[in-house]
C-alpha cells in the first residue's frame, strides 16, 4: 500500500474530527424492557465514517478519494494496536486476581465453541442452509479462523462464501452488536459480571473493546477488574483460539452439521 | 456467480497478506504515529488535555513498536496484537521498575477514546466488496451471524459463571 494514501492528511483529519464530535456526544443509555442499551461513541464514530464512505456515496470521494478509503483498511489494523496496549496495561496490575480465577479463565475457553450451538441448528434447520452453514458457525470468522477454512476448503467453496459472509457481518456490526449485546446482559443482571468479562474475549481487538467498554460503562465500580479479566481472556484466545478451531470446533461442526442434516432429511421424508 | 468468485480470490490473495502489520515495520511506524495522534485528540474529551496525555501516548506508542519488533524476530507466529499486549502486561507488572509511573501516565488516556477513531476508519474502509458481499450473502448470513456472536459471548459466560 503506498505511504502517501496511508499518510493522507484528509483521512486521519476527517477521523479526528468524527472522533472528537462522537466523544462530544458521549455515551448514551436507552432503558429497554428490563435492561439498558448502552450507546457508545465508537458507534457514532462508525455510522459517521460509513456515511463519508465514498464507496456508498459517490459524491464523497470529493471530501475521501476511493484510493484513500482503501488505505484506510490496513490502517485498522495497526490503529487497534495502541488500544491493545492500553489493554494490556489493565492486566498487569491485577494480576494476582487473575491468577486466582485462572481455572474459570481457561475453561471458558472452551466456550468458545458457543458459536455453533445456537447458530448451526438454526441455520440448518430454519434457514435450510447447506454447507455453508460449517464456515459460518464454526468460530467467530475473524481472520485465523479465515485462513483455516482457506486451506482446509478454499474460500471459493460453501464454507469459505460461509465464513466470509459472517466475517463481513462482523467487520460491519460485529463490535456494535457486541456493545450492545454485552451492555444489555450485564444490566440484566443475572450472570456474575466478572464471567461477563472473560466472555467479551472472542479474539477480536475491536470486539473485546467494545465487549468490555459497554461492561466497564454498566458497572463501572469494577471498570479495572473487569477490563483486566476481557484482555486476559482475549491474550488467552488469542494464543489458543487457533488451534481449538482448528482441532475441535471444525470437527463438531461437522459432526452436528451431518447429525442436523440427517433429521432435515427425516423430517420431510415424513412430510412426503 | 463470477464477480463474486473473482471478488474472493482477491480477498484471497490480498488482504491475507496485508494482514500483518509486523512485515512492513518501517510504513508501520508511520502509519502508527498518525493513528498515535488521532486517538491522543480524541482523548481531549472524556480523557485528558493533550500535553497531560503526551507521556501516556508515547509509552502506547512505544510498546507497540517493542511488540511488532518481537513478532517479527520470533520464529513461531503468534499474532502481532498477542506480542503487544504481553509487553504492555510485562511492563505494567508490579514487579517491573517503574510500572507505578507507566500506570499513572497510561491513567491520562481514556479506555473508549482509543478505540472511537479505529471505527471512524473502520467506517471509511468498507469497500464494495463488503457492500456488494453483504448484498448477496443476505439477510440469512446477517441472523447467523448475530447468533454466532450471542453463542460464543453467552457460552464462554455460563462455563466462566459456574467456574466462579
Amino acid at each position: 500500500m503506498d505511504l502517501k494514501l496511508l499518510l493522507d492528511w484528509r483521512l486521519h483529519l476527517l477521523v479526528i474530527m468524527t472522533s472528537l464530535f462522537s466523544e462530544w456526544i458521549g455515551i448514551v443509555r436507552i432503558p429497554l424492557g428490563p435492561g439498558t442499551l448502552l450507546l457508545l461513541p465508537l458507534l457514532y464514530a462508525f455510522i459517521i465514517g460509513v456515511l463519508f464512505n465514498p464507496h456508498l456515496f459517490s459524491v464523497m470521494g470529493k471530501v475521501i478519494p476511493k484510493p484513500v478509503s482503501h488505505a484506510a483498511g490496513p490502517i485498522i489494523l495497526i490503529a487497534i494496536l495502541p488500544f491493545i496496549a492500553k489493554f494490556g496495561s489493565t492486566i498487569g496490575p491485577a494480576i494476582d486476581q487473575i491468577i486466582a480465577a485462572g481455572p474459570a479463565l481457561i475453561l471458558q475457553e472452551l466456550g468458545n465453541l458457543g458459536t455453533m450451538l445456537i447458530a448451526l441448528p438454526f441455520a440448518v434447520l430454519v434457514l435450510k442452509m447447506g454447507r455453508e452453514a460449517i464456515g459460518a458457525t464454526y468460530s467467530i470468522a475473524r481472520e485465523p479462523n479465515i485462513a483455516i477454512i482457506s486451506d482446509r476448503y478454499g474460500l471459493r467453496s460453501p464454507e469459505g462464501i460461509g465464513i466470509m459472509g459472517v466475517y463481513v457481518v462482523g467487520t460491519m456490526f460485529g463490535t456494535l452488536y457486541f456493545a450492545l449485546m454485552a451492555g444489555y446482559i450485564a444490566s440484566l443482571d443475572i450472570l456474575d459480571i466478572r464471567a461477563l468479562a472473560m466472555a467479551c474475549g472472542v479474539g477480536s481487538g475491536s470486539m473485546v473493546a467494545a465487549c468490555s467498554a459497554a461492561l466497564a460503562e454498566a458497572v463501572p465500580a469494577a471498570k479495572d477488574e473487569l477490563l483486566a479479566f476481557a484482555g486476559a481472556s482475549n491474550l488467552l484466545t488469542y494464543a489458543t483460539g487457533l488451534y481449538v478451531s482448528l482441532f475441535i470446533a471444525l470437527p463438531v461442526t461437522e459432526w452436528m452439521f451431518k447429525r442436523l442434516k440427517g433429521t432435515r432429511q427425516e423430517v420431510r421424508h415424513e412430510n412426503s | 456467480m463470477k464477480t463474486h468468485e473473482s471478488t474472493v480470490d482477491q480477498f484471497d490473495a490480498e488482504a491475507l497478506k496485508e494482514l500483518r502489520p509486523e512485515n512492513q515495520l518501517g510504513k508501520t511506524a508511520l502509519v502508527l504515529a498518525a493513528v498515535c495522534v488521532a486517538a491522543w485528540f480524541s482523548n481531549i474529551v472524556n480523557g485528558s488535555p493533550l500535553l497531560d496525555a503526551l507521556p501516556g501516548m508515547l509509552i502506547l506508542y512505544v510498546m507497540v513498536i517493542i511488540g511488532l519488533v518481537i513478532g517479527r524476530l520470533c520464529p513461531f507466529y503468534l499474532p502481532s496484537v498477542a506480542w503487544v499486549s504481553l509487553i504492555s502486561i510485562i511492563a505494567t507488572l508490579p514487579v517491573f521498575p517503574g510500572n507505578g509511573w507507566i500506570i499513572a501516565q497510561l491513567a491520562e488516556v481514556n479506555f473508549l477514546a482509543v478505540v472511537t477513531p479505529v471505527l471512524a476508519y473502520a467506517g471509511l474502509a468498507l469497500t464494495n466488496r463488503e457492500f456488494s458481499m453483504f448484498k448477496q450473502t443476505g439477510w440469512k448470513l446477517v441472523i447467523v451471524a448475530l447468533l454466532v456472536f450471542t453463542g460464543t459471548f453467552i457460552g464462554s459466560a455460563v462455563v466462566a459463571h459456574v467456574m466462579l
